[in-house]
């Protein structure tokens, strides 16, 4: 089963509970290869539009990057480069990750692949001068929007 | 295909032309999306000639292969459906294992050895989810680690870094599946959830890494299996 299904179906059917209030801040979504375009070639279905409607759920304030979806451009980080020495090639392949995310504009950025999160937050932050924009997991903003039942009502 | 070249004879020897690279048309499409054209004077394109005329071991040797993160941008754009990734990756796969880039294939052999790249100890990892689920419960009331237990609906792998690096990462799927009241387990051994031979070119560790993952899953009885990478 994926992520994203998961997540979807427990919002779907109530399972969790979201607080949209906890995300205000302008929002962009990166579509990583493995999910979307390789796993449309792969299985015949790319994740394109689950994880944009998770994201939603949990966030009001949402912007697309363009280009997007099947077109999107790789962050640099995959298909092993985050784990090679080859760290200023990586760098040079995320200018244009980089150049995408700051025209958007948003200051929060959800990525829901391992790579993709620690290329982007780790080093294209750093590197190209925006690290004004939070990056998270898609799993941890839901984690973050969470409104749990005799949890959260206490503190309150 | 037709008529001789002077290559002829590496031509025949060629390994890394896949099924289709014959069709392709030179216009360059897969080169002028991509964002690392140029890199040590290599494109896509141009590793579609090579790989057409048979210089197999001048694509094999080079660091393009590994630049490359093999993302398909160029082979959804390419109007002859090229297989792109499918070249690159076989290109990775025909080094020498010891001429691997960086850490990747000492990560293959650990995680064959110990069931995870990072070759973290069963005890260590299992005092951790338990010390880690008894942080959680402080602030989830009833909260803990399930491990290796059967017949849930979902059984989790783990992303080596986690535990090694950022456990507190952890938290996120940990924090849902309690709110969701999901019925859930890791596993004792072989959780790891990154298959570093995907990258690698290396078929064989793939398969023996996703078998021991299969195993588990039909031991523990378990619905789904997730993993989120």
């Amino acid at each position: 089963m994926s992520v994203h299904d998961l997540m979807k179906e427990y919002i779907e059917t109530g399972r969790i509970k979201i607080d949209k209030s906890k995300h205000p801040e302008l929002t962009t979504y990166h579509d990583p290869c493995n999910y979307a375009r390789k796993s449309e070639k792969t299985f015949g279905h790319g994740y394109y539009e689950e994880p944009r409607w998770i994201t939603q759920q949990c966030v009001d304030n949402y912007v697309e990057m363009h280009p997007n979806r099947g077109n999107n451009y790789c962050c640099g980080g995959g298909g092993g480069a985050w784990a090679m020495p080859y760290s200023e090639e990586r760098i040079y392949y995320g200018r244009v990750k980089a150049k995408q995310i700051k025209d958007t504009g948003a200051e929060l950025l959800i990525a829901p692949c391992h790579n993709c999160r620690d290329q982007i937050m780790k080093s294209l932050r750093q590197e190209y001068d925006m690290m004004n924009v939070e990056v998270k997991y898609l799993w941890e903003l839901v984690a973050d929007s969470l409104v749990i039942e005799g949890v959260d009502d206490k503190e309150e | 295909m037709h008529g001789d070249t002077i290559v002829l004879d590496k031509r025949e020897k060629r390994r890394l032309a896949g099924e289709y690279p014959d069709l392709c048309l030179t216009c360059g499409t897969c080169a002028g999306g991509c964002p690392v054209t140029g890199v040590d004077g290599l494109d896509m394109r141009k590793a579609v000639r090579m790989a057409l005329l048979g210089l197999d071991q001048e694509l094999v040797d080079s660091r393009f292969p590994w630049i490359c993160t093999i993302c398909g941008r160029c082979e959804a754009a390419c109007p002859m459906n090229i297989d792109l990734m499918k070249m690159m990756r076989s290109a990775r796969a025909l080094r020498d294992r010891d001429k691997v880039p960086g850490v990747m294939h000492k990560g293959v052999e650990m995680c064959l050895k110990t069931g995870n790249n990072m070759g973290i100890p069963k005890e260590d990892y299992l005092f951790l989810l338990e010390d880690l689920g008894v942080e959680l419960a402080e602030e989830l009331p009833g909260f803990e680690v399930p491990v290796d237990k059967k017949g849930t609906r979902i059984m989790l792998t783990i992303n080596s870094k986690e535990p090694f690096n950022e456990p507190e990462d952890m938290f996120f799927w940990w924090k849902i599946f309690y709110a969701a009241e999901e019925s859930w387990t890791v596993t004792s051994e072989n959780w790891e959830g990154v298959n570093w031979g995907l990258f690698t070119g290396d078929d064989d560790a793939m398969k023996e890494i996703v078998r021991r993952i299969v195993e588990n899953y039909k031991e523990l009885e378990c619905e789904y299996l997730l993993l989120p990478e």
